[in-house]
């Protein structure tokens, strides 16, 4: 796995962190009324202390979110461009009206000398694996974004890492969080459609390719070639924030970026979310031109090991478009964020009793985070079933990347008789990263 | 029981001896059974550059025997204009010009009720409107007055296919053409079977408001005309069957052609696959020929130059020039190629083969790296030594490092 020479023992670490942060970093003179707990305030020794890896939409997004609790403190953000950091730093200090927040643009460095409780990561999925491994290993807790990593052994890293740390990880697929997903996973599980034979789960269709714009200059600011890290050096070609998800070396377009949502409410109805299908096959329409490599259009066929049967689309190819649909002896179920729908809707009124299966609660994903890191207990959505999630995207990506029918061992989490489709497990990282197999 | 089995084996015998000839023979036999005839001379479109692709892409499929029967010039005496249908199989429509003589058309029509084949190509729906078979025939069609006709236009509209009386009304041309994406509405039919249900089809323009009697008409596939280009705003079919007697009619209203230079439409592997199914289905009823490897797809075009796919050494010939920046295409079909072969041991060995001689040649650094890249996943131990060698030049380094990292794995 990641080297890492850091093996900071958690305790004594969040001990550490907490007088660091409050006796000389963040308030080094004054004390604030809200740092004694006044005006409704938290009081500092109940306060998480925070930071932020990766600020840009979705990162920010995050933090603002964070922001808003009450009992958490950001202390200082890091990012490779610089207008994400300033922006940043910015919304911090407006929130807390001073100007402390520090900072960094590398991570490395932000790990040395920051020790906050938890850090939110939002990352372009090649950068999941090394950044979110080493916060892990100083023994923060950790609220990243899904897809959890670009490849199966980079995720299983993750997973290893927050639980041999036992660090809390929260997974950006809030939709578990939500009252109706919630609802439509425990009328699966507790057999409201009799047994499911099949699932079907839509995801957006891709956008259309852009051609291969020319180089240009690299933004002042942004460090291009630490946003590159482990990933094939590639000049600057006006592709970087967002729209790095339309490239493979990044990530795998729609799919991966979206079975961190639909696949794991398919699986989390299913109870399937700590394991994986046995059978994959699948098609992609792959653009023959331009930058945009990631297919534009999906259609994968699982089988799990109970014989039900999954696929995974683009949302065009569905009758029921995007969201999760799972069918069973009683009719379908489909849940997505425009609604909760089934053939017979009065399926949809039944209440969970007592004896049936409770599943998680939560009613606010960030919170459940924030409450996982004072009560060390697990969150809605673990690394595991992040990892389960987007498991599920990467084989079918290998499937059709290979253009053949693999037969894959949840278990081991490798390929059946095909060494081939098992190179693709990994993507090889460009030096000074490493990856230890 | 020893004796009946001994009787049957005899007399089994005799059908798969008869059987192997036949077979034998029809391997040995050079010229290919269908035959078709092309009939053009005058059109509205380049009718030499198109008859002289047509032929090749009939040919080309290693089917058809093609013949070219060429007209009078416009104006000319057309009384001796006679074509001798019924000597053919198939006979293709790439003509729009001056009416033929009363009996050329009694003979086409009764060659056709007869169990002939048709294909009706691209601009030969305008001709003859005072023809009333002809409508029959084409199903569709457009210009030439037919504005004043009675017929309907046919659409596709919101899942299915509509029809409304056109009144008044003509077809129109899109002006310019390009690429846009074709959808098959049959799936099932021998011509579509197995094709990819949507694709792009190179620089085009759409046949817009074909209308006419559309009896036992089947549409295979629509092109959108949009409105914000001056089209219809409705799915327009381009590619359709009619039944007529015992008779087959293709009628394929694409294939737009300027010059020999200038011939994007009939280039397009959809265009020439679709033209040459649906030639072998207007012959024979059915269709044998696989899908090439090439067939575009939902979000790219795919033409072959010569109309014929490139061979393994030529596409690696092509992707030799390969620099970033430049069209990833042939890149893209190596990797597709691959990705659509049967993936066994010796088809990578076969592969890997050629793209390690492609390593040790002269070729850019941007396009041995994608080779690199690609040997990364399919290669075998055979690609290390070229690894480690172009690991140690600057150029290739990173990328050769990157293969050999997955490969050494094993």
């Amino acid at each position: 796995m990641f080297k890492s020479k850091d093996k900071t023992n958690r305790r004594k670490f969040i001990k550490t962190t907490v007088t660091t942060a409050l006796g000389i970093t963040v308030f080094p003179h004054i004390i604030p009324a809200s740092a004694l707990g006044k005006n409704g305030q938290v009081p500092p020794s109940d306060r998480i202390i925070m930071g932020a890896i990766g600020v840009g939409s979705q990162g920010t997004g995050n933090m603002i979110n964070f922001i808003k609790k009450k009992e958490t403190r950001f202390v200082a953000v890091c990012d490779v461009d610089l207008k994400h950091r300033e922006r940043a730093k910015q919304l911090v200090d407006q929130a807390y009206k001073n100007s402390e927040c520090r900072t960094y643009t590398d991570y490395r460095e932000f790990l040395e000398k920051e020790k906050p409780d938890a850090v939110s990561i939002a990352l372009p999925d090649h950068w999941h694996a090394i950044i979110s491994v080493a916060v892990a290993n100083k023994g923060i807790d950790i609220y990243g974004e899904k897809p959890l990593a670009r490849s199966i052994k980079e995720g299983r890293a993750i997973v290893d890492a927050a639980e041999k740390n036992n660090i809390i990880w929260q997974t950006g697929s809030w939709q578990r969080s939500i009252p109706n997903f919630h609802h439509a996973c425990e009328l699966i599980r507790n057999g409201r459609l009799g047994k499911i034979t099949y699932v079907e789960v839509g995801l957006p269709d891709g956008g259309k390719p852009i051609g291969t714009p020319p180089v240009m200059p690299v933004p002042e600011g942004l460090d291009w070639n630490f946003w590159l890290g482990p990933a094939p050096t590639r000049s600057y070609r006006g592709v970087c924030h967002w729209d790095w998800r339309w490239i493979m070396d990044y990530s795998g377009g729609q799919l991966t970026d979206w079975a961190g949502h639909h696949v794991d409410i398919a699986h989390w109805g299913l109870g399937l979310d700590r394991s994986g299908p046995v059978e994959v096959e699948g098609e992609g329409i792959y653009p023959r031109e331009g930058i945009y490599d990631a297919p534009v259009e999906y259609d994968i066929h699982f089988v799990y090991k109970n014989g039900m049967e999954m696929r995974v689309a683009n949302r065009s190819r569905l009758a029921h478009g995007m969201g999760t649909t799972w069918y069973g002896e009683k009719g379908w179920i489909s849940i997505d964020r425009g609604g909760l729908t089934a053939e017979d809707p009065k399926i949809l009124d039944e209440k969970i009793v007592e004896d049936d299966i409770k599943l998680y609660k939560s009613k606010d994903h960030y919170q459940n985070f924030l409450d996982c890191v004072k009560s060390r207990k697990e969150t809605i959505t673990p690394a595991e079933m992040a990892h389960r999630s987007i498991s599920v995207a990467l084989i079918g990506e290998i499937a059709m990347l290979t253009g053949k029918k693999l037969q894959w061992d949840p278990v081991k989490e490798q390929f059946i008789g095909n060494e081939i489709a098992n190179r693709l497990l990994f993507r090889p990282y460009r030096k000074p990263w490493e990856f230890d197999y | 029981m020893k004796k009946i089995i001994s009787i049957w084996s005899k007399l089994l015998i005799i059908p798969i001896v008869l059987l192997l000839t036949s077979a034998l023979f029809n391997a040995c036999r050079q010229q290919p059974k269908n035959k078709v005839l092309i009939v053009t001379g005058q059109n509205t479109i380049n009718w030499e550059a198109s008859s002289k692709a047509l032929k090749q892409i009939l040919e080309n499929s290693g089917l058809f025997r093609v013949n070219v029967h060429i007209s009078p010039q416009q104006g000319e005496d057309m009384s001796g204009y006679n074509p001798n249908f019924s000597n053919y199989d198939v006979v293709v429509l790439n003509y729009n010009g001056d009416s033929w003589p009363e009996q050329t058309r009694i003979s086409f029509v009764d060659y056709i009720k007869t169990g002939g084949g048709v294909i009706v190509f691209q601009s030969a729906n305008s001709a003859f409107p005072d023809w009333k078979e002809y409508h029959e025939i084409i199903g569709l069609g457009g210009w030439k007055n037919r504005d004043q006709m009675p017929g309907n236009y046919l659409y596709w509209e919101e899942d299915e296919f509509v029809t409304a009386d056109t009144g008044q009304g003509y077809g129109t041309l899109f002006l310019k053409a390009e690429a846009y994406l074709v959808v098959n509405r049959d799936t099932a039919h021998p011509v579509t079977r197995g094709l990819p249900e949507r694709w792009m089809h190179a620089d085009d323009i759409i046949i817009n408001r074909l209308k006419g009697p559309a009896q036992n008409l089947k549409v295979l596939s629509t092109a959108f005309s949009d409105s914000l280009k001056d089209g219809t705003g409705r799915h327009e079919p381009i590619l359709f069957t009619v039944e007529l007697g015992e008779g087959r009619i293709f009628h394929t209203a694409i294939g737009y052609t300027v010059s020999d230079e200038e011939k994007s439409a009939l280039e397009c592997v959809g265009f020439i696959t679709t033209f040459q199914r649906g030639a072998e289905w207007a012959a024979t009823g059915s269709v044998t020929q696989s899908v090439p490897v090439d067939f575009p797809n939902a979000v790219s075009t795919h033409r072959w130059e010569n109309f014929l796919p490139l061979s393994l050494d030529e596409l690696m010939a092509k992707i030799s020039r390969y620099k970033i920046g430049m069209s990833r295409k042939f890149i893209s079909d190596l990797s597709n190629r691959i990705r659509k072969s049967d993936g066994s041991p010796e088809t990578l060995l076969e592969y890997e083969k050629k793209m390690l001689d492609f390593l040790n040649s002269e070729a850019t650094i941007d396009s041995k790296n994608f080779i690199c890249r690609e040997l990364s996943w399919m290669g075998s131990g055979k690609s290390i030594p070229t690894l480690e060698k172009l690991a140690k030049e600057e150029a290739t380094a990173e990328i050769a490092a990157f293969a050999f990292e997955r490969l050494k794995a094993e």
